[in-house]
């Protein structure tokens, strides 16, 4: 497999992150989204990142000249179709994915690989917006943030999805110094669904919000585990909303199974507007 | 090293059963007992044995030698104990069962036996995409690596001790667990 014409289409910090890393590649890659000014933030952004790297001289002038040259902004009808892959990663709503790959299916090469970078649908059920010949050259590519640093890549194959182009972009993502686990279209993939016990279960050990224990909890996670960090601070990071969303539709997904059940204090935290960092309530206090 | 005993102090490093463990605190009612109880809940041995003193979770302990650690009484001459041997032990103030480290990682790796029964990924890839996606320093089967026997016991426990169904032990986590 050799990939080197590569869309990524959404320009929020998902997409300018995967474009970016695909960049550094040397792939050349159009970014693409609605907004223009979401575009040419995210383009200053990118080369602003790259500018800092030849401070740092993790990358020299020349190198960050020439990605310069390979990474382009567009909307999606300036795009060539003779590309060899596309990722998604817009807004996570099914309807307006669907829309979007309806668009794709028609405006690409019959080679183009289409993607996603979905954390919560089913990428059989989004193939189902695309034509029978493009199901086979339709995967899960799911990244993690930030896309130029953790190594992970999901891939993942829906039910009409070729196996050997999972096997390829196994290999070739490894290849690039990725590290790609190969997955099944379920709920979650890998990551979102085994990481949920990591808050589940300190939720339950502290019952409730004793700042006391909350800081225990993540303590002993972080000194003794080994952890990066503990849960408490990880969900306050994330938003305390977005990570129960993300458990409830994981709960949803498995027919409300009891081990992915949300805890009563995530929801009224969420009620009260105590999302972490981003209010400055969560766990811990941020004033 | 199962047990260290000296001025009258006994240190339980062992993984027994329930009933092996409050077997060794019946048999020693005169000394001052701490005890390894990374499957079992602490609560329940300090009311039932008032010499034990405080107890230790070390199921998941690597070449590091960091446990955690709970007293009911400070017991300064037993930690000195757990450092001399070379580990580091951290003080818990929060007694729950299965301890705050062994209690979490067990339903995480719960979940990575789920996973790899419904065949999501393989063992491999899960534990690459733990330590990749979200840095978690093990995957869960490294975790869990000629462990699952312990692993099934504290969700065993868990389970005993709230009836919920959370803790309930994948089929392919039991078949590991006694082979």
């Amino acid at each position: 497999m050799n990939l080197q014409r590569i869309v990524v289409i959404g320009a929020g910090t998902m997409g300018s992150g995967i474009a970016q890393w695909f960049t550094q590649q040397m792939c050349f890659v159009e970014l693409v989204d609605n907004s223009p000014e979401q575009l040419q933030n995210a383009l200053n952004s990118i080369h602003a990142s790259w500018d800092k790297l030849v401070e740092k001289e993790k990358l020299s002038s020349c190198q960050v000249n020439q990605m310069k040259k390979l990474l382009e902004v567009k909307s999606l009808e300036q795009v060539s179709s003779n590309t060899d892959l596309v990722i998604e990663a817009i807004i996570e709503n099914l309807e307006i994915k669907k829309e979007l790959f309806h668009k794709l299916d028609k405006h690409f090469a019959p080679h183009t690989i289409l993607s996603s970078n979905t954390s919560s649908f089913p990428i059989t059920l989004m193939s189902e917006a695309v034509s029978n010949e493009r199901k086979a050259r339709f995967v899960g590519l799911h990244f993690f943030n930030p896309a130029t640093l953790m190594k992970l890549v999901e891939v993942i194959k829906g039910e009409k999805t070729d196996e050997k182009l999972c096997n390829d972009l196994y290999a070739w993502f490894e290849s690039k110094d990725k590290k790609p686990a190969l997955c099944k279209d379920s709920a979650g993939f890998i990551v979102n669904r085994v990481a949920r016990n990591f808050y589940g279960e300190p939720l339950r050990i502290v019952e409730n919000e004793d700042e006391n224990k909350v800081k225990e909890v993540d303590q002993i996670l972080k000194v003794v585990g080994g952890f990066k960090m503990g849960p408490f601070e990880l969900m306050d990071l994330i938003g305390i909303d977005v990570n129960y969303s993300v458990t409830c539709s994981v709960w949803e997904a498995y027919k409300r199974e009891p081990r992915f059940a949300p805890h009563k204090l995530q929801k009224q935290m969420v009620d009260e507007k105590r999302f972490g960092r981003k209010s400055k309530r969560g766990f811990y206090k941020y004033d | 090293m199962t047990n260290v005993s000296f001025d009258n102090i006994l240190i339980n490093f062992g993984f027994g059963t329930k009933e092996e463990k409050k077997e060794i605190l019946r048999e020693n009612p005169n000394k001052t007992v701490l005890m390894e109880l990374s499957c079992y809940d602490p609560a329940e041995f300090y009311t039932e044995f008032p010499q034990l003193h405080g107890s230790f979770a070390a199921l998941f302990c690597d070449e590091e030698k960091k446990i955690e650690i709970h007293f009911k009484q400070m017991n300064q001459a037993a930690l000195n104990k757990f450092i001399e041997l070379g580990f580091k032990p951290f003080e818990t103030t929060i007694i729950s069962c299965g301890f705050i480290f062994p209690r979490t990682i067990v339903q995480i790796i719960n979940e990575a036996y789920f996973a790899l029964e419904e065949e999501v990924a393989s063992k491999e890839d899960i534990n690459r995409a733990m330590k990749f996606g979200v840095n978690y320093p093990k995957g869960p089967f490294e975790w869990s690596q000629g462990k699952e026997k312990f692993v099934l016991t504290l969700l065993n426990e868990l389970y005993q001790k709230t009836q919920d169904k959370r803790y309930l032990a994948a089929s392919l986590l039991k078949t590991a667990a006694v082979s």
